[in-house]
């Protein structure tokens, strides 16, 4: 059992909403690094240390690549290591190069973890009062996908039985493939709106009618929400009163260990890996109740 | 009148988001990123972008049946991703967008190009480049609505110079992301090098839009039509274009 998994959807969405706003609002290496760090051990928590590691063998290359390839087009910084094609490679570029694709990535991984834990259900359940037309056709659109699949197969293989995928050419299968989704267009569209009459039958869109949610806001949903809010608010506050501007050209800030810079990076280390520990500890206790039993 | 005032009211929302709410991002970014956080400032753009045509659809008054239609359009076009996902940059996400924009009408174009980007990144990856997507695929289901308003049947070669230029369309927004996303700034270098690297995608994006939209356009029209007089649907929005 994972402890997202349990966690009302509004305070892990709360989360998820801070940690992408601080990755993507300062370019700082001490801050790049941390989110990048929390969210690989996050989604590793999440999915399992294999499918992590498949991962990891496709984006750490990418993050090496746009690190070298950097330096081709930003000649800005003042200390040269080498000149390529007459212009100059400089150690300001690569390093920005790392820092820049490392943001990149941990984007990319909080949102793999949001998509991980965020499920449609849950953003319907969150917005479903706010946006109620959008949200009900994204529902729709999410029940019609394994229904459509389903009889995608069905007339494929009726289609296949009839001998219509002659041949083995290109043209040919494009062809055939258009021929089964336009017959599925057909079928799908009869059925959809005998769905829609039945939901007016039932009521659909008149006033006053409830909805039943599985989610329940208990204390501790409470208790993670506020401190999610307050540590973000908190980092937000001293980002933006430059407690974390840090500049690459032309040369590199000197990193400093000031009071702010401090409270800084603790504040970042218990929001980002507040998620990571609470998993950690949702393991652990799962294991020690398992061992009891 | 009333369709007057209709369209003043949906011309002032519009307008009150391009000139008003889009600015003031692009102030907040410049003073208080000091202009570094294009990347941030420019999602937030996307996503506001596509508010005014969600607002619209939230406040219109499209029924149940429609609402349905759009969904089927929109998870057609998700499938149609999925099932030719093996091809790279081979999709009839924005041929079956467009189809949608002529058939039911620019609004309905944006919401079936809008949500195929968001469902169709819950199986592709979601992230900061969704509202991209959403506004981009949005926008095409959109224009083909209004190019096309009022023909049924439409020209195939201008069907087919919409597939192009809806594919470099495509292809240099979603470069002006890719761009923004590393540099936090635009360097004008970087776009054009990203434009050279995706341009067998752009060509692919371009054939694969009229491929569909040729093969496709026809039957789906058809049957766009038959729904929509068998079931008397997307009436108010024929007769308001």
């Amino acid at each position: 059992m994972r402890y997202f998994d349990r966690l009302h959807p509004i305070s892990a969405f709360c989360y998820f909403l801070m940690m992408l706003l601080v990755a993507m609002l300062t370019m700082h290496p001490v801050i790049v690094t941390v989110c990048y760090l929390s969210s690989v051990t996050f989604l590793g928590m999440l999915i399992g240390g294999r499918k992590l590691l498949s991962s990891l063998a496709y984006s750490v290359p990418l993050v090496l690549m746009l690190a070298v390839t950097n330096p081709m087009f930003v000649h800005r910084g003042e200390t040269i290591l080498f000149f390529l094609n007459d212009n100059p490679v400089t150690r300001e570029a690569i390093v920005y190069g790392v820092f820049a694709s490392m943001m990149l990535m941990s984007v990319f991984y909080l949102c793999r973890c949001y998509s991980e834990i965020m499920t449609a259900d849950k953003f319907i359940y969150l917005f479903g009062r706010a946006i109620p037309k959008l949200s009900l056709v994204l529902s729709m659109i999410l029940a019609f996908l394994p229904k459509m699949k389903r009889k995608f197969r069905e007339i494929d293989e009726a289609q296949r039985a009839l001998g219509i995928y002659a041949t083995e050419s290109y043209v040919d299968r494009i062809r055939s493939r258009m021929r089964v989704l336009s017959i599925l267009l057909t079928n799908s569209f009869e059925t959809s709106v005998e769905t829609a009459d039945s939901m007016r039958a039932r009521g659909y869109g008149l006033r006053g009618r409830t909805s039943y949610a599985i989610y329940r806001f208990t204390p501790s949903d409470a208790m993670y929400l506020l401190f999610t809010l307050a540590a973000g608010g908190a980092l937000f506050a001293l980002i933006l009163s430059g407690g974390a501007d840090f500049s690459y050209y032309p040369a590199l800030t000197p990193l400093t260990w000031s009071p702010r810079d401090a409270a800084l990076t603790l504040l970042l280390v218990t929001l980002a890996g507040s998620s990571v520990f609470m998993e950690v500890k949702e393991t652990v206790l799962w294991h020690y109740l398992r061992s009891g039993i | 009148m009333t369709e007057n005032k209709k369209k003043i009211i949906k011309i002032i929302t519009i307008l009150c988001v391009l000139f008003i709410l889009i600015p003031f991002v692009i102030w907040f970014g410049v003073k208080i990123f000091e202009d570094r956080k294009y990347n941030l400032v420019s999602v937030i753009i996307a996503a506001l972008s596509c508010v005014p045509f969600f607002v619209r659809f939230e406040r219109g008054k499209s029924g149940a049946r429609e609402m349905v239609v759009i969904s089927v359009m929109t998870a057609f076009s998700v499938l149609g991703r999925l099932v030719f996902a093996p091809i790279p940059g081979f999709k009839p996400v924005t041929a079956m967008t467009v189809i949608s924009g002529i058939a039911l009408g620019g609004e309905a174009g944006f919401i079936v190009g809008g949500m195929s980007a968001l469902v169709s990144n819950i199986f592709f990856g979601q992230g900061p480049w969704t509202p991209f997507q959403m506004f981009v695929w949005g926008l095409l289901g959109f224009l083909s609505g209004v190019v096309f308003r009022k023909t049924c049947r439409p020209n195939r070669l201008v069907l087919s110079l919409f597939g192009v230029l809806g594919g470099v369309l495509y292809s240099l927004l979603m470069d002006i992301w890719t761009t923004l996303s590393f540099d936090g700034t635009f360097l004008l270098s970087r776009y054009l090098a990203n434009v050279a690297a995706s341009l067998p995608f752009m060509a692919v994006y371009a054939v694969s839009n009229v491929i569909f939209l040729l093969l496709l356009a026809r039957p789906f029209l058809e049957k766009l039509g038959r729904i929509k007089t068998k079931y008397g649907i997307f009436r108010t929005e024929d007769s308001e274009n």
